[in-house]
């Protein structure tokens, strides 16, 4: 029987990635669908928006890789208990995403002047000012990204911030140690360990 | 006795008005507190990540705007009736924002030429393909955005018309006449009806 759930996506860990953190930790069989360039022209098509990932689930299709993970952590156990609290993670992860499409605009950028200084911006006040916060704000939740325990925030953190040391020229970590602490705990959570040692190795 | 949650902004609609729209159409009271540009830079600070707009409730103080919408349409009962169902709100929501991202940045774009070219591209592409697949969602949901009936989708969508109308021209959703209609129902609720005459009117 095929599993129940379809996550498609490109091969890379990239925007999914989160999503399946979440489905290995819950132990959910999914199908991990990695579209290469060759067929994405067609299948675009075929997708809400034309973007990607998409989730597939009793016939039914929803894209956004966020709302994918706050889905799903549901179904694994890594939400809030209240509304409150599920405001109080998604703010979080919102604004971890909020550093990732700044630092994506810079990569973007065509004039190189410009992206040099942007660049040069990013990495001396634009991911220091996030991730001073973000530090702070783990060491007052008990090793955590919101609400003193393991939640989803925890692994969409962990996911996206290897892209932050690519723009930082360097470990954008290195001085926030309750951050570090926390990406290696999630890292060797078993089923996220396994995962990470089968997973296709890809650049990005 | 101050209303339970406080809503601060700047002076204006912006990423602020779905929640306002959300609190008026629970009939939820709020304190509306419109920051002045010039008492921005000693408030900025005192927020959790140095943006706008911030909920306060119980003490506690949240940014992100589509979080807080998210938080008080569980409150006003716009919401859906399981993971599922809120995942497609979810999911309707994020790509209304992708689509509100790309014209915020020809918005800004300083560059006259390249905000020429941006806009353009917005104008013929970007706008249609998001209003089109849009308009085709609302068919198929009874003239509403996601599980034929009123959620906080709509409230999102609706409270970004004014600011939409500014930059593509109002009468871009005549070739959409779901979306439009859709927009007309939700305005003519008489709580949204009523806040919109009252509200401040305000540059953006």
């Amino acid at each position: 029987m095929a599993p129940a759930y379809k996550l498609s996506y490109f091969n890379f860990r990239g925007l999914a990635e989160t999503a399946r953190f979440l489905l290995n930790y819950g132990g959910i069989e999914f199908e991990d669908v990695r579209v290469t360039q060759e067929e994405w022209p067609q299948l675009k098509e075929k997708m809400p928006f034309g973007t990607l990932p998409v989730l597939e689930h009793d016939g039914k299709q929803a894209g956004q890789s966020i709302a994918i993970a706050r889905y799903l952590a549901k179904q694994v156990g890594l939400a809030g208990k209240d509304d409150w609290e599920n405001l109080e993670i998604d703010a979080i992860v919102d604004t971890i995403n909020d550093l990732r499409l700044k630092l994506l605009a810079i990569h973007f950028e065509k004039d190189e002047e410009k992206k040099k200084t942007l660049l040069e911006t990013a990495a001396k006040e634009t991911i220091p000012y996030y991730i001073t916060r973000l530090e702070t704000i783990v060491q007052q939740n008990n090793g955590h990204l919101a609400l003193g325990r393991l939640t989803w925030a925890d692994f969409y953190f962990t996911t996206v911030c290897g892209a932050f040391d690519f723009f930082f020229g360097g470990d954008c970590l290195a001085n926030s140690p309750s951050l570090k602490s926390l990406v290696q705990k999630v890292n060797e959570l078993p089923a996220i360990k396994k995962w990470i040692e089968i997973r296709p190795k890809t650049e990005f | 006795m101050a209303p339970a949650y406080k809503l601060t902004y700047f002076d204006g609609r912006g990423v602020a008005e779905a929640a306002r729209f959300l609190f008026k159409y629970g009939e939820v009271e709020f304190e509306d507190v419109r920051v002045k540009r010039d008492d921005w830079p000693q408030l900025k600070e005192k927020t959790p990540f140095g943006q706008l707009p911030v909920l306060e409730h119980n003490g506690k103080q949240i940014g992100q705007s589509i979080s807080i919408c998210r938080y008080l349409a569980k409150v006003v009962k716009l919401t859906g009736n399981d993971d599922w169902e809120n995942l497609e709100i979810d999911a309707t929501v994020d790509t209304i924002n992708d689509l509100r991202q790309k014209i915020s940045a020809a918005h800004w774009e300083q560059d006259a030429e390249k905000k020429k070219k941006l806009r353009e591209t917005l104008l013929n592409e970007t706008i249609p393909y998001y209003l089109q697949r849009l308009e085709a969602q609302a068919q198929k949901n009874k003239g509403y955005l996601v599980l034929g009936h009123l959620t906080w989708a709509d409230m999102y969508f609706t409270s970004g018309g004014t600011g939409f109308d500014q930059f593509v021209g109002s009468n871009t959703f005549d070739k959409y006449p779901t979306l439009k209609a859709l927009r007309e129902k939700v305005e003519a609720l008489p709580a949204i009806k009523k806040w919109m005459e009252a509200r401040p009117k305000t540059e953006f």
